[in-house]
């Protein structure tokens, strides 16, 4: 107890001190003055480390939803155009849901790169690195499987080339969101990438035409909800901070 | 209980503006530097404001400030020395002795 008073007792001493500093020295510059107790210190602090994190950290719906849309919308158009049992919902082109896939595929990349360099530019050193050897990894990765599966384009009807374009695509997709959840200590990333790849094996079991329909649903509406619910979390942090 | 046993509060730190900059600092992970108009953005500081308590930080060894190019812009960044998260690290430890001593006594 008696340990407790003089801990106050100094923390006043050296609040006051400062105090009689500053008025002596004519600086009348008030953020220049001590917090006024030790709980308000603490929660500046708190304030304030959960204002730079959510300055620093992307959106999260900016990074993931693109995905989601893409998904839901590419798969979507697969699932109608070839879907189980060699049905036709809607009679799009043949090319169509492969090329439509790629777009989104090409342009959900473009904007996340770009989304998330935007902040990232106002972080230099090791971090950002990180974050470039990541996006790097991804475009690689991807252009690597591009050239890999369009060889095989001649060789298979088109179903089972877009089945197998579509279940790569998908198993290179889970296993960069897992790495990436393995970098940045990222549990609800890492759930998403192990989430992907399960549900691709589940629709390539299913078989034809549910893969599509699969993914669409339970990938890309996996990635939505992961987005929204990651966005709520940096709210929350925000709403501690503020509060 | 002699004084000398009561932990110091670091008076560097001890002034509300430069402990929301340490604290700012702080939440960047080891090495990584931030450009000074997003410290700026994120403190709500004016630039020669922010720059006086810098210039104070800096001199106590606490932060780094590089002045660099990014292409041809010039940039200022800033961050946390080993010594200024230390010290921040020991100013928190101090403040939770504060509020709770008996952690301290047992």
């Amino acid at each position: 107890m008696l340990f407790h008073i003089s801990l106050l007792v100094n923390f006043a001493m050296q609040t006051s001190l400062t105090l009689c500093d500053k008025v002596l020295c004519m600086a009348p510059n008030d953020d220049d003055l001590p917090p006024a107790d030790p709980a308000e210190s603490l929660r500046l602090i708190e304030r304030e480390r959960a204002e730079t994190e959510r300055t620093i950290t992307p959106d999260p719906r900016g990074l993931l939803w693109p995905w989601g849309f893409a998904w839901v919308l590419g798969f979507g158009a697969f699932f109608l155009r070839y879907g189980p049992d060699n049905r036709t919902f809607v009679d799009l082109p043949d090319w169509l849901p492969l090329t439509l896939l790629l777009v989104l595929f090409v342009a959900a990349g473009a904007f996340t790169g770009w989304f998330g360099s935007r902040i990232s530019r106002s972080i230099s050193g090791p971090s950002n690195r990180q974050g470039a050897m990541y996006g790097i990894a991804w475009s690689l990765a991807f252009a690597g499987m591009s050239a890999v599966l369009s060889t095989t384009n001649d060789l298979l009807p088109d179903p089972n080339a877009a089945m197998l374009w579509a279940g790569v695509m998908v198993a290179l997709t889970g296993a960069m969101h897992m790495a990436g959840g393995a970098i940045w200590n990222d549990r609800n990333l890492f759930l998403l990438g192990a989430w992907t790849s399960v549900v691709n094996v589940i629709g390539i079991i299913a078989g034809f035409g549910w893969h599509a329909l699969i993914l669409a649903v339970l990938g890309g509406g996996g990635m939505l909800l992961v987005g929204t619910l990651q966005w709520l979390r940096l709210q929350r942090l925000d709403g501690r901070g503020r509060g | 209980m002699t004084p000398a046993e009561v932990p110091d509060l670091d008076p560097v730190i001890h002034a509300q503006a430069r402990l929301r900059v340490v604290s700012a600092l702080s939440t960047l992970r080891d090495s990584d530097s931030i450009t000074f108009p997003r410290l700026q953005e994120i403190l709500k500081m004016t630039a020669g404001n922010l720059s006086v308590h810098l210039r104070k930080l800096e001199d106590a060894s606490y932060v780094e400030v590089t002045k660099t190019h990014r292409g041809r812009t010039p940039t200022t960044l800033v961050k946390l020395t080993r010594r200024g998260r230390l010290a921040f690290e020991d100013y928190t430890a101090a403040l939770r002795a504060l509020l709770s001593p008996h952690q301290e006594e047992s």
